[in-house]
Formats: structure tokens, C-alpha cells, sequence
């Protein structure tokens, strides 16, 4: 298990959790949470009721913690109407004013936001433009798609061009073309020296936007950092390394010789085998010489479980 | 084989025909409904007229038989004419049928209390979770699935109206210790269940209808509590007004009884021309269409039709010597006395316009989200 | 073994479908083999039409279709006792039991009570639902209302398996154990199963061909192994560290280098194997920690036979 927190940025974090406990009653949200946020793309991550849904809205100032202090730029987030300027949120729920047009929607989202009616016209055309919905911009909100609606979302959250975006499932629903124009829109935005805060249940979604993670369950930060950093130091579950040969055996015997091995399993074709060793940097080191020594055919070579799935998976005890 | 498979197994099992698959959706949406205790308390309540109902048959079987118990009850029933207490063989069907008109005015509205409870929720709650492609997904027809909704009405209107006739009729036939008695009132408990089947039909198709036009239960009960108390007070309204109405036109159309010059102009009747007004109301009603407006109102001239009420009515007016009062007690106790035929046609059109709108709302998913 | 697997289950023939101004299906003619098939097309592509019409829910405006052999526009009733549909929206209606519900999806199919209840228990345990059976529907959590529309689904011993967005909305773990669900009753149990969902990576791990629609039209169908072509000589390569002198040997030794992020993309000239990545990693002391060659995704599959159309 993960005991300490791997600090992926030594910049000044923009968010901040301090010991954060967060109950409804009897019920626990989140506990004795301390958690630090940099710039750039963090997912975050966790099985239901982990306390996701608690932790950004304790982020953004609708919920206030009942221990510890949440705080945005060296400020609270609770009860601090000034720092709703700077920060933008794109909830989960689709409750949209499904008569407005596009336009419509995101003109008097401006206007609520303290744009002047002018100002706030070329603010959205602006934003509806960067979504990639000025196409759409005169159609009615609930003949949208589920795309077009999450873009929607999108740039409401973009409406007072906040320096922290909190993303709250963003993709959920889409199709594989209005995902890529997301991704792509949310990459652009991190690129320009946001933070933003992805919380999604779709793993590779998240892997595909960044390597830094948050995962959290039952209410308390389990780990946080680079996905890799956070396998390494999971040394509990050994690496898995895939190698693809046609001389199996041969090579099973002669690796078997190697310390840090700890066990091997050929597959049934005896076209590949799985390494299991707990010291997956020195088997690597290792390896190229070997081959190269040996005269090895070693056509393929790959991790099972350097991705956020098995990270996931060993961690949330499934 | 030692080891048991486990996990997902076949099942060579037989599909049944559909002829009986609305019977599946009644019976889980009736078992769905009894879990609402409010709707088990308004039961129990429907209940009552007809624990009254067995009891004046059972009186009047007693009454027949000359039993010493009916004595002490006698003194109760004085608000029935002497002459057809010391009769009781010659009116035992008027009797019965008063009876049986009596009991199922009143679980009329009991029935329609009961649709209101039971009702809205049948299609519009399907409409709300989505719950169509469930079912249409399966072999089942629309028409089943529209039978199997006006079964779960149907149980629950027939256990107000159907049931209790049946019993009362058992208990009075046990009563009478007749079986004679039988074959001459057999006729009553037919028209009593017909005209049980005719609301269950005619409720049910209707509430379904609404029930099919929102996805909000609320705004269904809404509609159908306005639509039965609204149209009722409607023809009420009408109704009176159009007695008003009367009531100047007889006073208008009256002889002058006493001219005089000078003094200020007015008609003054008599008492008698006043009373001969009940009969002047009397042949005014029977071709009067103001009591179509009301919903329940045809359904309670259709029953009075089946049962003969208006028949008793006449029979027993025959009794009351004075001619006038004869037409107020007609007029006011014999029910409506427009042409039932009316009721029918109105009733009808109600039942095929229900019919149409169900299957254009639920039409087959053609476009369906 | 082979035959029965490739026999198709459902053939469509033309088939086109107008609702108004909008053409939902276009002449569309496609084969669905037995097994599990992935059903993919963006939004407004038509699936939900095409579902609707195997189903026989939706009468097309022309063209003929085969379900099991018997035509879908006379033998509706006979093709639904043959397929098990999931939708895709929450369709539990509240107030009942989870064992209640699948008892009465069995019963609506035509089973006896008595048969439906016991088999609704079994089917129950089967998707891992067993311990909560007697509570409400509105007390289950998103992932178990998934699969308890599962349940009711299987619990007549469908031949065909119709799920539409069965992973939606669901965590992790959900998802894991209804795509090991799916698996397990497409491979092991003899069921076909159709596929519908936005989640590729889904889509790829239980189903062994895909069909792609847009615009109501067939775009793509067939095996994903023979759709997802191996480029030949293109390899994919990750090493430990930032690539340093590695990048510049090995383009000098021939090779075509693309970097994207951390992953390089090599293109080895013909008559050059891999061993030689392995010499100059030896030689520069870096370490290889992924190599493999070049495949197509399906997302790349899906996105080109998009743009193509």
C-alpha cells in the first residue's frame, strides 16, 4: 500500500486540502483528507461513493468542510463569492435551459457572470468558437447531442476564463468523434496554463489526458502522483513483463537464473511468456545486454500492468 | 458428473402463447397496489354499503318469511311506504332492485375513487422510467399489454361492485329460504354485474388514456379528479339553471289571477298551480340532455337502466294518491328520465375515442426516444 | 465448430427507414455472424434503428431482413422469444423487489410463474446479484441496476443478446465484472451477442467482429483481427528515460522516428530486424520498456472509416 504522498509538482499548489473531513450526518464523505493540486491535467479517480463528487464541490465552495480548510490560491473556497471568477466547473448533471439556442445559453451565462449584454454577445460567440459549436450555435439546446451538450457545458464553465476548470465526467455518453474533440479541446486548455481537475470513471479516457492522478476510496486519498511512480512503489503486486519469443523455454531457463526474478509463466502456444519480479528497473537494465549477449529473438516486449487499470485495480482491493 | 456446473445454465423451457399474458401484468400490478395502504383502507370503506346492502336483503327475507326477529327491526323501516312492508312477496323485486340501485350509486363512487388511486400510475409511470422497450422487447402485443393495464382497474372495481352484489346476492337467497326466489331475481344480480363490467370498461379505458398522455402520475390524477368532479358540477350548474329557467317560463305562462287597475302589476298563483309545476319539470327532464354533461351521471343512468330503477319508481309513485306529489317523488327519487340510449351512445363514443388515443400514444416506438 | 460460428444470425437486406425529414437507415445490408459483434456509429448513425428493426419494433419502409431465419416484418413475435434486449436508459419502474422484476421479464416472455421465479434466482446469482435480490430497484447502485437489466434479459434463455450502452456510467470495477459477463456468456455459453457501445476499448475486449455505421449507411464490417492491420516493419518503442543519443544512432542506422510524447514510433528499413534496437539500446545503456509492433486501434479504425464516408 501507498503510505506516502508522491508530490509530482514542487511548484505552489493551487489547490489545497488540509486535513479535510467532510460528514452529512452519519454518513462519512471524505476523511481526514490532505491533498495538493499544481497546474496542468490531474484525473481523478475512484469507485463510487469514494467521495468524488464530495471533493469537488468542497473545491468549489459549494459545500463547506466540516474539518480542515479547502483553499484555492492561498484563499478559502468557502463562502468567497470573489474567487467564483476564477474558477469554473462543468457538472455532471445535464440540466441545460433546453429552450434557449446555444447562444442563448452561454450569453446569459456571461450576463450572470457580470458581463455587460454586449460584451457578453462576442464572449460567447468567443467561446461557442473555441468549443467548436459555432455550427450549432443557433440550434436549440435540446435538439443537441450528447456531445454538443457537454461542449455546451464546457464553455459555460470557460464563460469568466477561470485558471481552475473542474471537469466533473466529461466524456460520459459521447461518441468516439465528439471524445476526440473534447480531448483535444481540454489538452489546448491545459497547453494554455490551466488547472484542470478530471473526474471520470473511464480510465483510458483518463490515461489518454494525463498521467497525474488523484484516486481516492471511501472517502480518503489513497494515492496521488505520476501513474508509473505510483507502480513502482507498489511493491506488493509484482511488475508483469510480456516477452514475445519463439525461443520460450530456452530463455525461461536463463532468466530464471537472474535474482530479481521472481516467477515465470509461459503461455500455452509457447510464443510468449509473462515475467513477474519485483525489481522491474534492474530487469531492464539487464535485458538488452542479455539479448545481445545471448543472441536473443525477442520480437515483442510490454507491461501488463503499467497502466492505470492495474494501478486501479491493486489499489482499490478488487 | 461429479462436479456441478456452475454459473449460467440453459433452460429448456416452453414459451406460452400470449393469449394469457396480459393475466402476468395484472397480476404484478395488482400485487404492486395492494402495498398501498391507503388504497386497502379505502377497500374496507367500499366495504361498508356493502355489508348494508346484505343486511336489507337479509331483512327482507326475514320480512317474507314472517320471522319473529323482524318485529324489533320493523320499527326501523318506517321510512318505507306501510303498503310495501305489509307486502313484502309482491315488492321483492322492487325492493331488491332499490337496493341494489342504492349500493351501486355508492360504489360508483367509490370506483371512481379507486381508478384515481390505482390509475394514474399504470402507463404514465412506464412513460417516465422508460419501461416500454421492456416490454415490447418481449413477445407481447399492444393489445396485451393494454389488457393486462385495464385488468389491474378491473380487479379493483370489481372488488367494490362485483364481489359484494354476488355475496349480498347469496345472502339474501339464503335469507329468503326460497329457491324460487332465485329464478325470479336472477335477472337483478345479471344487471348488477353488467353494469359492474360496463365501469370497469368505461373507467378503465379512459383513465388509461389520460394515464398514457404525461409522465407525471400527478398531473394524470389531477385531470381525472377535475374531469369526474368538474363535469359533475358542470351539469349541476346546468342543470339548475335550466330549472330556473323553467320556473320563469311556468311563471310567465301562468293566468293572471287578479287584475286590478292601479295597483302595481304581478301575478300571484295559486297553490295548486304551483304543485302542478312538478309535473311541467317532469316532462321537461325527459328529453333534457343537461345530465350528459356529467361522466358519472351517464354511468348511473345506464345502471338505473339495467336494474329497472325507473320502473320501481313508477310502480311505487302509483302508491302516493295525491297526483302531484306523485310527480315530485318521480321527479326527485326515479332518477334521470332522458333516454338511456343517450347515456349509451355518449359512453360509447367516450370508450372508442379512449381506444384511439391509447393506440396513437403508444404507437410502436416509431418515435419512441 | 467453425461453420456454426460463422453462420450468420442476422441478415439485413436494404433496408431503409424515413422518420420525416431524417433518413435513420439508408439501403443499409449488413451480416451479423454468431458470436459477439460490436455495434458501433457515432450519434444519429442509426443503431437504435437498426436494434429496433431486428427487434421487429420498427417496420422498415423497404427492403427484407432474416433473424434466425424468420423474417422480421411477419415473424415479430417469434424473433423476440429468440433475443434478450438490455436498453440503454433506466427502465427499472420503482417499488419492486430485484427478484420480482426478473421474474416478471420472464413471466411477460411467456414462462410459467412457477418457472420464471426459479429461474430468475438462477439467472440472479449467475450476474452476481444474489445477495441483494429482495431489496428495491431504486435501492441498487448503477452498477447493479446494469446488471440486473441483464438479468432480465438472459432469464429466458435467449440464443441472441442484445446490449445497448450496457458499461454507461458505470465505476471501474462495474464495468470490469459486465464485460467478464458478457465474455463469459458470448465465448463459453453459446450466446450471440450484439454489442452496441461508445466505449471502444469495451467493444474490443469481448466481441470478435464489429460493424461500423454513420449516416444510416454500412461503413465498416468484419473481424477486428483482420480490420486492425499489423504495419509491417512500423514498431512502437518506449524507452526508460528521454531518448538522448539513442534516437540519432538509430536514424543513422536507417530508421524512420516519430516521437509522440513518450512513445516513439520506428519505421525500420526493409532488411533490418528488430535485434538491431536491442544492439544500440546495449550500446547506449538505455533500457527498452516497450516494444511492440505497430497495430492499428480501433479507435484509428473507426475515426478513419468515419472520415472516409
Amino acid at each position: 500500500m501507498v503510505d506516502s504522498i508522491v508530490r509530482s509538482h514542487e511548484i505552489k499548489p493551487v489547490i489545497a486540502f488540509h486535513e479535510v473531513s467532510k460528514w452529512y450526518g452519519n454518513v462519512i464523505g471524505i476523511n481526514k483528507l490532505t491533498l495538493e493540486i499544481g497546474p496542468g491535467i490531474c484525473g481523478l479517480l475512484g469507485p463510487n461513493g469514494a467521495g468524488k463528487s464530495t471533493l469537488l464541490q468542497l473545491a468549489t465552495g459549494q459545500l463547506r468542510a466540516s474539518q480542515g480548510t479547502v483553499m484555492l490560491f492561498g484563499e478559502p473556497a468557502w463562502n468567497n463569492p470573489a474567487i467564483n471568477l476564477r474558477i469554473g466547473l462543468c457538472p455532471e448533471q445535464d440540466a441545460l435551459y433546453e429552450w434557449m439556442t446555444g447562444r442563448e445559453f452561454i450569453i446569459t451565462c456571461a450576463r450572470l457572470t457580470g458581463y455587460r449584454q454586449s460584451a457578453a454577445r462576442n464572449r460567447a460567440d468567443e467561446l461557442l468558437e473555441s468549443v467548436g459549436l459555432t455550427a450549432h450555435k443557433h440550434r436549440v439546446v435540446r435538439g443537441y447531442s450528447k456531445g454538443m451538450r457537454q461542449r455546451t457545458k464546457l464553455a459555460q464553465a470557460l464563460v469568466a476564463n477561470p485558471e481552475i476548470l473542474f471537469l466533473d465526467e466529461p466524456m460520459t455518453g459521447t461518441d468516439p468523434i465528439a471524445r476526440r474533440h473534447l480531448l483535444d479541446i481540454i489538452l489546448r486548455l491545459a497547453d494554455e496554463g490551466k488547472t484542470i481537475v478530471v473526474s471520470s470513471h473511464v480510465l483510458y479516457e483518463v490515461q489518454s489526458l494525463t498521467q497525474n492522478i488523484v484516486l481516492m476510496n471511501r472517502g480518503r486519498l489513497i494515492a496521488q502522483g505520476h501513474i508509473r511512480e505510483i507502480r513502482d512503489l507498489m511493491d506488493k503486486h509484482p511488475h508483469r513483463i510480456v516477452l514475445v519469443t519463439p525461443q520460450c523455454r530456452q530463455l525461461a531457463s536463463i532468466l530464471m537464473t537472474w535474482p530479481h526474478v521472481d516467477g515465470i509463466h509461459l503461455a500455452p502456444d509457447n510464443r510468449s511468456m509473462t515475467v513477474a519480479t519485483r525489481q522491474p528497473d534492474a530487469f531492464y537494465a539487464q535485458l538488452p545486454a542479455k539479448v545481445v549477449e545471448h543472441s536473443w529473438q525477442i520480437d515483442e516486449v510490454y507491461s501488463e500492468d503499467d497502466n492505470l487499470d492495474a494501478v486501479f485495480h491493486y489499489l482499490v482491493d478488487r | 458428473m461429479p462436479i456441478a456446473e456452475q454459473g449460467y445454465q440453459h433452460w429448456s423451457g416452453r414459451l406460452s402463447g400470449h393469449a394469457w399474458r396480459w393475466l402476468a401484468i395484472t397480476h404484478r400490478g395488482v400485487q404492486i397496489q395492494f402495498r398501498n395502504r391507503f388504497l386497502r383502507y379505502v377497500l374496507f370503506a367500499a366495504w361498508t354499503p356493502a355489508f348494508l346492502l346484505v343486511c336489507m336483503l337479509s331483512i327482507w327475507g326475514l320480512l317474507e318469511q314472517k320471522s319473529k326477529w323482524v318485529s324489533t327491526v320493523v320499527q326501523f323501516l318506517r321510512f318505507i311506504n306501510p303498503h310495501v312492508i305489509a307486502q313484502p312477496r309482491y315488492y321483492r323485486l322492487d325492493v331488491w332492485r332499490l337496493c341494489y340501485g342504492y349500493f351501486m350509486h355508492v360504489e360508483l363512487f367509490f370506483s371512481m375513487l379507486i381508478v384515481l388511486i390505482v390509475g394514474p400510475g399504470l402507463i404514465s409511470q412506464d412513460l417516465r422510467v422508460n419501461a416500454l422497450p421492456l416490454y415490447f422487447s418481449r413477445p407481447l402485443r399492444r393489445i396485451d399489454y393494454f389488457l393486462g393495464k385495464l385488468g389491474v382497474i378491473s380487479f379493483f372495481i370489481g372488488m367494490v361492485t362485483i364481489l359484494p352484489a354476488v355475496i349480498a346476492y347469496v345472502f339474501g337467497l339464503l335469507f329468503s329460504l326460497n329457491w324460487h326466489v332465485a329464478v325470479v331475481t336472477f335477472p337483478i344480480l345479471l344487471a348488477a354485474v353488467t353494469y359492474g363490467i360496463i365501469i370497469c370498461i368505461s373507467a378503465g379505458t379512459l383513465m388509461l388514456a389520460f394515464s398514457s398522455l404525461s409522465r407525471n402520475l400527478r398531473y394524470v390524477a389531477l385531470f381525472w379528479l377535475g374531469f369526474w368532479f368538474v363535469s359533475g358540477v358542470v351539469s349541476d350548474v346546468l342543470i339548475s339553471g335550466h330549472n330556473q329557467q323553467l320556473r320563469s317560463q311556468y311563471y310567465h305562462s301562468a293566468p293572471v289571477l287578479q287584475p286590478s287597475t292601479g295597483a302595481p302589476s304581478g301575478r300571484l298563483l295559486s297553490r295548486q298551480y304551483w304543485r302542478q309545476f312538478h309535473s311541467y319539470q317532469f316532462e321537461a327532464q325527459l328529453h333534457d340532455w343537461r345530465p350528459l354533461v356529467s361522466y358519472t351521471g351517464n354511468l348511473n343512468r345506464l345502471g338505473n337502466k339495467l336494474l329497472g330503477i325507473n320502473d320501481v319508481w313508477l310502480k311505487l309513485a302509483k302508491l302516493e294518491p295525491n297526483r302531484w306529489r306523485r310527480s315530485f317523488l318521480l321527479m326527485r327519487f326515479g332518477g334521470p328520465w332522458y333516454p338511456w340510449y343517450w347515456s349509451l351512445a355518449l359512453l360509447t363514443g367516450l370508450f372508442l375515442g379512449s381506444a384511439g388515443l391509447l393506440k396513437w400514444s403508444i404507437r410502436s416506438f416509431d418515435r419512441m426516444k | 465448430m467453425a461453420d456454426a460460428q460463422m453462420q450468420p444470425i442476422i441478415e439485413l437486406k436494404d433496408i431503409s427507414k424515413t422518420y420525416g425529414q431524417v433518413k435513420a437507415l439508408d439501403q443499409l445490408s449488413c451480416v451479423i455472424p454468431a458470436g459477439a459483434t460490436g455495434l458501433l456509429g457515432p450519434n444519429g448513425s442509426g443503431k437504435t434503428t437498426m436494434i429496433r428493426t431486428m427487434l421487429g419494433l420498427v417496420r422498415p419502409d423497404a427492403g427484407t431482413g432474416m433473424v434466425f431465419g424468420l423474417d422480421i416484418r411477419s415473424q415479430q413475435l417469434d424473433i423476440r422469444r429468440k433475443i434478450g434486449f438490455s436498453p440503454e436508459d433506466d427502465c427499472l419502474f420503482p417499488g419492486v423487489h430485484g427478484i420480482e422484476f426478473v421474474a416478471y421479464a420472464g413471466e411477460l416472455c411467456g414462462m410459467q410463474s412457477s418457472d420464471a421465479m426459479q429461474r430468475a434466482h438462477e439467472v440472479l446469482d449467475y450476474v452476481g446479484l444474489g445477495e441483494v435480490r429482495y431489496r428495491k430497484v431504486e435501492s441498487y447502485s448503477s452498477g447493479m441496476k446494469q446488471r440486473l437489466k441483464l438479468a432480465a434479459a438472459i432469464v429466458h434463455d435467449p440464443q441472441l443478446l442484445i446490449l445497448d450502452e450496457p458499461t454507461n456510467g458505470m465505476d471501474p470495477a462495474g464495468r470490469e465484472h459486465m464485460l467478464q459477463l458478457a465474455d463469459d456468456l458470448a465465448t463459453n455459453k453459446g450466446m450471440s451477442l450484439v454489442f452496441s457501445s461508445h466505449l471502444l476499448p469495451d467493444v474490443e475486449s469481448v466481441c470478435r467482429c464489429i460493424v461500423v455505421l454513420s449516416g444510416g449507411k454500412l461503413l465498416v464490417q468484419g473481424d477486428i483481427g483482420t480490420l486492425k492491420q499489423i504495419h509491417s516493419g512500423s514498431y512502437e518503442l518506449r524507452l526508460k528515460e528521454a531518448p538522448g543519443n539513442y534516437v540519432e544512432h538509430i536514424t543513422d542506422a536507417g530508421c524512420q522516428v516519430q516521437i509522440n510524447g513518450e512513445m516513439l514510433r520506428v519505421r525500420l528499413p526493409d532488411g533490418l530486424a528488430p535485434e538491431m534496437l536491442w544492439r544500440q539500446a546495449a550500446l547506449d545503456h538505455v533500457q527498452i520498456r516497450h516494444l511492440r509492433p505497430q497495430r492499428s486501434t480501433l479507435e484509428e479504425i473507426f475515426l478513419g472509416a468515419v472520415e472516409r464516408s
